[in-house]
């Protein structure tokens, strides 16, 4: 059969020597230096930016959606009458201009900004103003409890917009800084509001094109945008890309311009990638232990004051975030007004850990099950680390994972001993933070551990209606420092915004909200 | 006549089948833990706006109620709303289907053109050093793991390279083909070694039998034995395994959809089990039923196809 057998030979021959060419030519390595940032340059117009995200956006509605995919897009249709500083402390003008408050301190009178128009072309007046905050206040299952102080808004004339408050109410330039009162079209320009917000309609830099779901959602540029010579690009679009390896391949093959959210263990090769450049934007984002005070030995503050002095925060730090990072000594992180540096939030001291343990109802330890979402490495990581730390405690730590949606009913509904959360700020003032972690009676059953110590519900009340800064201060460091003597959780750290770009991106920047600014954004080559 | 009422009968048999499939997921998905209302609240979950979100879906109804109305609406072609998107759930699932569809039978064509000439060169001979290569090396393609050859494939041919793009579905005929290149063919490089070696032992099985002595004592040999008179008879075990795996597919191509970015129906599947999106999960799994009977249909047609002595209802 020998003559049978020579095409098979020649083939296989052909085949190998093919493969072995391509996997030569595509291993062969090129230079690796250093990215070259994004800085620096005049702005060029044009030109598509694609950002790879993590998961798919859910809905255009401000008023109601809480997922930050949607957030962040929306955020560049919509926009509000203030919005955040680059610092994420306070709030600049936006589609306001100015204010003045009342003596009473009830009613403020905003000025708006002259020239404003929708991506229609129709201007902005404050009618648009008003039918847009009435919506918000009006959202009883999305947001509309941020504007819980507004008694009315009016809109005297139209360049002019009136919101009487219930009561003196300090955070309401913050509130108003949330998309969530970003100004649309009077009556929705004639739709109703869920056609509305298929295809929404705002003053923001960019306009609405398309959203195959799942796949890829894109703005383009708004030709009546009120900033001169803004956005400079022509478009965005964001692509769903759920993995990782993917992502950054995607944005080292030039198919993306932004990683949003690379894996930590990447972060640090990301950074010496030619052609990308890694950014870690500070950020809000305070990830916690969260004890059920419902449960026995949890509402013992002696308990907690123990697990939280046996956590070393550097370790999980280095484990989790590989060193991307920094440990939390209070529920605020340093990005937000009134954060205090000198909250003695509880730190690793295995010895004064022991001593509190000894204090407590169950000196010789306890067994207890450390709920965590099934398929998150960072939460598994943290649950491995911590079942070790608490065993000198006499804590035996058994870690239950179950599917994120179950988890997080569990949590909600106060089933757990202890889990894992975290917080991101969406305003740049600590009021909804405090008001959602020290309050039983606001809904969240205070971040849901039933925590209840009501002097500091009292002075959470209080700070919302002092209006003086410094007053506010001397308010929430006490809370501060009460909240992480009580130890209703234990701050674990505080993490970065990480996003890899590629060179040819500017101007890409991230606020310690998370909420980023494209109208700044430029390609470069 | 007897091929067309066949296909009908087996049709017909979609209706109990979907049945079945409704019945059994609609009950398992509203009776595991977990609560649509709170994905889409988050951390902002308050007793009233979830009590809100159950009025506003139904979902304060009692089950069987539920039941029913899903039943009602989908014998009008209407799959519900998604509670996760707030689109209807037939518009979601249908045009992610046509990508699964792209991916499976994509995958299956290079299946097919990688293991027929393998099998062919292993069964020409037995044992031989080729025949061991090829019994051995595609095994690799069966171990790994489904996202490593994925992103191995990525790395060379996308990024490296530059001959396809690093994932996506792309646009238009070829853009479908180029960008699904590597997909397929992550899910052909584990469906080929299970091809490979059924196909190589029926031929050799085949290459004993007293017709192909005949054949070769008449002067035919090499390629042209092979093709004309082993092949086609060799190849419906083939056919069968293909089928087989081709089912399994359709409910498992979720890894591939993940790590090329691609959006089929197994990552709207798993998003929805997640979010317990019920009118996504229910419809999908309908589909996805619809797809096992259709595909099991297709490849008992193939027999009669391939072989003319099987005939429809013997």
């Amino acid at each position: 059969m020998a003559h049978r057998t020579r095409p098979f030979r020649a083939l296989a021959a052909a085949a190998a020597g093919t493969v072995i060419a391509v996997v030569a030519a595509a291993c062969s390595s090129g230079t690796a230096s250093p990215a070259s940032s994004g800085g620096g340059g005049k702005p060029v117009r044009g030109g598509n930016l694609i950002i790879a995200r993590t998961a798919d956006s859910q809905s255009m509605n401000n008023t109601t959606v809480f997922d930050n995919e949607s957030i962040w897009v929306f955020e560049q249709i919509f926009q509000p009458l203030y919005t955040v500083t680059p610092n994420g402390k306070g709030v600049m003008p936006w589609l306001a201009t100015s204010y003045t408050l009342s003596p009473n301190k009830l009613t403020y009178t905003f000025t708006l900004r002259k020239g404003v128009k929708f991506s229609t072309g129709k201007p902005m007046t404050s009618a648009d103003v008003k039918f847009s905050l009435d919506q918000a206040r009006a959202a009883s299952k999305g947001w509309g409890y941020i504007d819980t102080a507004i008694k009315s808004v009016a809109d005297p004339t139209p360049s002019t917009v009136v919101i009487n408050l219930k009561y003196p109410w300090a955070p309401l330039l913050a509130d108003l800084s949330l998309f969530s009162n970003a100004i649309v079209p009077a009556n929705y320009g004639g739709q109703s509001e869920a056609q509305f917000y298929t295809h929404p309609v705002g003053t923001g830099p960019f306009k609405w094109d398309y959203w195959t779901k799942g796949q890829a959602l894109k703005l383009v540029r708004n030709p009546y945008y009120w900033e001169p010579g803004k956005p400079y690009l022509n478009s965005v679009t964001w692509t769903y890309v759920a993995d990782d390896n993917t992502r950054q391949l995607q944005v080292k093959g030039g198919q993306a311009q932004v990683d949003e959210f690379p894996a930590w263990s990447t972060v640090s090769t990301l950074k010496s990638t030619s052609g990308v450049a890694m950014d870690l934007f500070p950020s809000t984002r305070t990830d916690y232990l969260a004890f059920n005070e419902l449960r026995k030995p949890f509402n013992d503050v002696h308990v907690r004051r123990a697990i939280s002095l046996a956590i070393n925060r550097k370790a999980l730090v280095q484990a989790v975030l590989f060193g991307n990072g920094t440990p939390a000594n209070s529920l605020f992180p340093p990005q937000v007004p009134y954060y205090q540096q000198a909250t003695p939030g509880l730190q690793y001291n295995l010895a004064a850990a022991k001593k509190e343990m000894a204090a407590s109802s169950v000196p010789h330890g306890f067994s207890t099950i450390m709920l965590i979402q099934s398929g998150n490495s960072d939460q598994l990581t943290i649950a491995q680390i911590l079942q070790s730390e608490l065993k000198p405690l006499g804590i035996n730590l058994t870690i239950q994972q179950l599917d994120p949606n179950t988890a997080t009913t569990d949590f909600q509904t106060l089933h757990y001993d202890m889990t894992l959360s975290y917080w991101t700020m969406d305003i740049p003032d600590p009021d909804e933070l405090v008001t959602f972690s020290v309050d039983p009676n606001a809904g969240s059953k205070s971040f849901f551990t039933a925590y209840n110590n009501p002097t500091v519900v009292k002075e959470a009340r209080q700070a919302e209606q002092t209006l003086t800064t410094s007053a506010r201060a001397t308010l929430y460091n006490h809370i501060q420092d009460q909240i992480a003597s009580d130890a209703f959780m234990s701050f674990l750290y505080y993490s970065p915004y990480a996003y890899a770009t590629a060179s040819t991106v500017h101007g890409f920047v991230v606020t310690p909200l998370g909420n980023y600014h494209l109208e700044n954004v430029w390609l470069g080559k | 006549m007897a091929r067309m009422s066949f296909i009908l009968h087996r049709l017909l048999l979609l209706v109990p089948v979907a049945v079945g499939v409704t019945i059994i997921v609609f009950f398992m998905i509203h009776l595991i833990p977990g609560d649509p209302a709170r994905t889409i609240l988050g951390l902002h979950a308050t007793p009233h706006a979830i009590a809100e979100l159950h009025r506003e879906w139904g979902l304060n109804r009692p089950l069987a109620s539920q039941y029913w109305l899903f039943l009602d609406r989908l014998v009008h072609g209407d799959l519900g709303q998604s509670l996760y998107y707030q689109t209807p759930a037939r518009e979601l699932i249908f045009s992610r289907v046509p990508v699964t569809v792209w991916l499976i039978v994509y995958a299956a064509v290079l299946a097919i053109v990688i293991s027929v000439p393998l099998a062919m060169l292993a069964a020409s001979r037995k044992n031989g050093v080729r025949d061991q290569a090829v019994r051995a090396i595609p095994l690799v393609g069966l171990g790994m793991p489904q996202f490593l050859t994925g992103i191995v494939l990525i790395y060379l041919f996308a990024l490296r390279l530059k001959l396809f793009p690093v994932g996506g579905y792309g646009s238009g005929l070829g853009g479908h083909l180029r960008s699904m290149f590597l997909p397929s063919l992550t899910v052909a490089i584990g469906l080929a070694p299970v091809i490979i070696r059924s196909l190589r032992a029926s031929m050799l099985e085949v290459l004993g039998s007293d017709y192909v002595t005949t054949a070769r004592s008449k002067g035919v040999h090499g390629s042209r034995l092979l093709i004309r008179h082993v092949l086609r008879n060799a190849v419906i075990p083939a056919v069968t395994v293909l089928g087989i795996n081709i089912g399994f597919l359709v409910g498992t191509t979720l890894i591939v959809e993940n790590v090329f970015a691609i959006p089929g129906i197994g990552q709207l599947m798993i998003q929805s089990i997640f979010a317990r999106d019920f009118p996504v999960v229910q419809g999908v799994t309908l589909v996805f039923g619809v797809i096992v009977v259709l595909v099991n249909l297709l490849t008992d047609v193939a027999y009669t196809a391939l072989d003319p002595r099987v005939r429809f209802g013997r």
